[in-house]
């Protein structure tokens, strides 16, 4: 397929139909006309359908719900209406779907789906799958047995098992329909992640940064779950898939291996195991790649593309279209894995098609989603390891003291720490009601030692300490409303502990998120006024959905059970295994006296 | 459960490649002395162990190696196993790429590091910072 692609630094550069006609009044008042009413339909949205069959919500992952019934008004009187223990203690990341009356609900590992029957009393099962999963996985893992969830298409539910393959699930019968394996744990590559479809492909990557894996993502046929094409994210343009030179794709050839010194490019890490987001217009996925390995910069010098990078790649054969690196040669493991919203936005007194990420970094970023161009950049969580983003290079300007390699010792006070100004873990929301954005974020910042590393396959390959410590203020986290087009911070609600679950906002202006200590919270999404919380009985990593349940009534549904990085860094939240205890972290020493692991589902209602 | 024997599902009897460890018991034939103990770290550092069991050996993805707890036996020779057969929950078998030589480095090396006394009760004295909760706050 010829391509209309755009290269890296793509700031300079114009696609052919953001240009305003200058001699042509008519057509450019049409233009104004049609901004107006875009704005319109914005403000009102087209009815619910009361399901979430998709990770985010919609193609675009703004996980907004239409639903209206719970208001700034009622939010008080939310009381939970059911709940089940999924009887898995990993790290309950990720959300559950609703499909017409049943609800589905994936476990970390062991990947135990439940089916549950809405229209029963007490939500009984209509089914349960149980998959073989290789147990050698849970050790592969970087960070907790965890799964971001499912997504249902095509009368199936689809997910990803932690030991590499990609399951099919009749979502009436709760058979398997297909099984592929698309990953090697033998390589390091595990498999948590939300797989997407668009159209008839289903998208799917690994984790693996921690294990010098090389990166890629796959598409398979939605029918069969054969894998129809393989991406890479770095390397050759040949596994690229990109075709510098043909439509506007502008990056100098080969710059996956450029961009490296030797074949460093064959382990540098790139996963994918955050979210995809689709425009079925431009006909392009957006997902963002993770950190480079190891961690030692000095074992990787160059600008390592593309990983640290959001890439635009068409579903249907994967070819690479734009992409943009937001952090090259990372020094601080700032992966790139957040969500990427699509949303059309007025920016310079234009309504663009924008992509907006909250990355690791601590910078929120507004793209141009067809072209890649940088419009916006400005932090939105505390940051030292750069003064600000050169908008017209794309580039971040370093603070070099902050830069880390072995010959460096031990870099101190880099801001944020790599559990991310947000974490990519923690998907935001976007109300087109508000025009604002809300987010988890993390008010944490660290020292870093990077030592050589040898890579062994399927061992980890880091090559750093960094221990952490709570940034000015003295909370470590904060949820926040975002305003993308202007990049300011609009409200927050300061949290003792790092913030690290999703959040859903609601066409009642209820925006809704958890924290690590075990509350799931309300708040006006215009006022940030904090509305309602109850306690779900163990620290929430999860996303919250909204639904509309059989009787006709507004559902919020969430899962309590921490995990995730804070099974690592916490230190004694866990019980079951008496052959493992360990002592709380020294920077959150309180955490386990508010929770312990468990997972359990939450229902709320009014 | 790929790459393990369909009439083996119970985790503790399966080892990495298929192989049954020796029955016998094997004792650290490497006398524990300051030098082995700093080879042993080094060891534990350039394989990778760290990145899984943290470093200090205290616990990452994978479980604390010095807090006295064995999941498969503390004994040097079933530390010897663990390592160089590995254990299914993801250790890998390290017999192909270490000399047994190092494996009981390594050994020396966490037999070295400080177990610290069992103290079954865990109590917060300390009252946290009281804040008021939920407080939107606008620039």
């Amino acid at each position: 397929m010829e391509d209309i692609a755009i290269g890296a630094r793509a700031a300079s550069v114009r696609f052919w139909d953001s240009r305003v006609p200058q001699a042509d009044t008519y057509h450019y008042l049409m233009r104004i006309a049609f901004v107006i009413l875009l704005l319109l339909l914005q403000g009102t949205p087209a009815r619910d359908d009361g399901q979430w069959t998709m990770p985010a919500k919609n193609n675009a992952a703004t996980r907004y719900s239409g639903l209206s019934q719970i208001t700034p008004a009622n939010a008080r009187r939310l009381h939970p209406v059911w709940n089940f223990s999924t009887g898995v203690l990993g790290g309950h990341e990720g959300q559950p779907l609703v499909v017409g009356s049943t609800m589905y609900v994936v476990t970390p590992f062991p990947n135990v789906l439940y089916a549950f029957d809405l229209t029963r009393e007490g939500y009984p099962l209509k089914w349960k799958y149980r998959p073989e999963v290789n147990p050698a996985a849970v050790g592969i893992a970087c960070c907790d047995a965890i799964n971001r969830g499912a997504v249902y298409a095509d009368g199936k539910i689809i997910y990803n098992l932690l030991d590499g393959h990609t399951v099919a699930v009749d979502a009436v019968t709760g058979s398997e329909v297909w099984k592929t394996q698309i990953a090697d744990i033998n390589q390091g590559e595990t498999t948590p992640m939300a797989p997407f479809v668009a159209g008839n492909r289903v998208i799917v990557g690994p984790s693996g940064g921690e294990f010098g894996i090389y990166g890629w993502a796959k598409g398979l046929d939605l029918a069969t779950g054969k894998i129809l094409w393989t991406a890479h994210n770095m390397g050759p343009d040949s596994l690229l898939l990109a075709r510098p030179g043909r439509g506007r794709y502008t990056a100098d050839a080969n710059i996956g291996v450029s961009t490296w010194e030797g074949d460093s490019w064959r382990r540098g890490g790139a996963p994918v195991w955050g979210w995809i987001s689709y425009d079925p217009q431009l006909d392009l996925i957006y997902f963002g790649t993770g950190n480079p390995g190891p961690y030692n910069t000095e074992q990787r010098p160059g600008e390592n593309k593309w990983t640290n990078s959001v890439l635009a790649r068409r579903p249907g054969n994967g070819t690479l279209v734009w992409a943009y690196q937001f952090t090259p040669h990372d020094s601080w493991d700032f992966d790139s894995n957040a969500e990427m919203i699509l949303v059309d936005l007025v920016v310079g007194g234009r309504l663009r098609k924008v992509l907006v990420h909250f990355d690791k970094n601590g910078f929120a970023y507004t793209l141009d989603r067809a072209t890649g161009e940088l419009l916006v950049a400005e932090p939105f969580a505390n940051v030292t390891w750069a003064k600000r983003i050169n908008r017209s290079t794309g580039l971040p300007v370093v603070d070099t003291a902050k830069t880390t390699g072995a010959s460096r010792g031990n870099v101190t006070g880099i801001c944020p720490s790599l559990e991310g100004g947000k974490s990519p873990a923690s998907p935001s929301s976007y109300s087109p009601r508000t025009g604002l954005f809300y987010t988890a974020t993390n008010n944490l910042c660290m020292n870093f030692e990077a030592t050589p590393v040898t890579r062994i396959r399927g061992t980890p390959y880091i090559g750093a300490t960094t221990p952490y410590f709570a940034g000015p203020g003295g909370n470590m986290g904060e949820f926040i409303a975002w305003d993308a087009v202007r990049g300011r911070r609009v409200w927050g609600i300061k949290e003792k502990f790092p913030v690290w679950s999703g959040s859903v906002v609601t066409a009642g202006d209820v925006v809704f998120f958890g924290t690590l200590d075990g509350w799931f919270k309300a708040a006006n999404a215009r006022t940030g006024k904090e509305l309602w919380k109850f306690k779900v009985g163990s620290g929430v990593v999860g996303a919250p959905i909204s639904f509309r349940g059989p009787d006709g009534k507004q559902y919020i549904a969430i899962y309590a059970g921490i995990g995730g990085d804070w099974f690592l860094l916490s230190g004694d939240v866990r019980s079951d295994d008496p052959a493992d205890v360990r002592p709380p972290a020294d920077f959150a020493p309180d955490l386990a006296r508010h929770t312990s692991q468990g997972g359990v589902v939450w229902i709320f209602g009014l | 459960m790929g790459g393990v024997p369909a009439s083996v599902r119970y985790p503790d009897h399966v080892a990495a490649g298929g192989n049954q460890p020796p029955a016998a018991e094997l004792e650290n034939p490497i006398a524990s002395d300051s030098a082995t103990v700093a080879d042993g770290s080094r060891i534990f550092s350039m394989m990778n162990c760290d990145g899984c069991h943290g470093g200090g050996a205290t616990g990452w993805v994978g479980p604390s190696l010095v807090d006295g707890r064995w999941r498969y036996g503390g004994t040097d020779g079933a530390l010897f196993q663990s390592i160089f057969y590995g254990r299914p929950r993801g250790m890998p078998a390290y017999g192909g790429i270490m000399s047994p030589g190092a494996i009981w480095k390594v050994i020396d090396y966490i037999r070295a590091q400080p177990i610290p006394s069992v103290v079954p009760t865990q109590r917060w004295t300390s009252p946290e910072t009281p804040r008021r909760p939920g407080r939107a706050q606008t620039p």
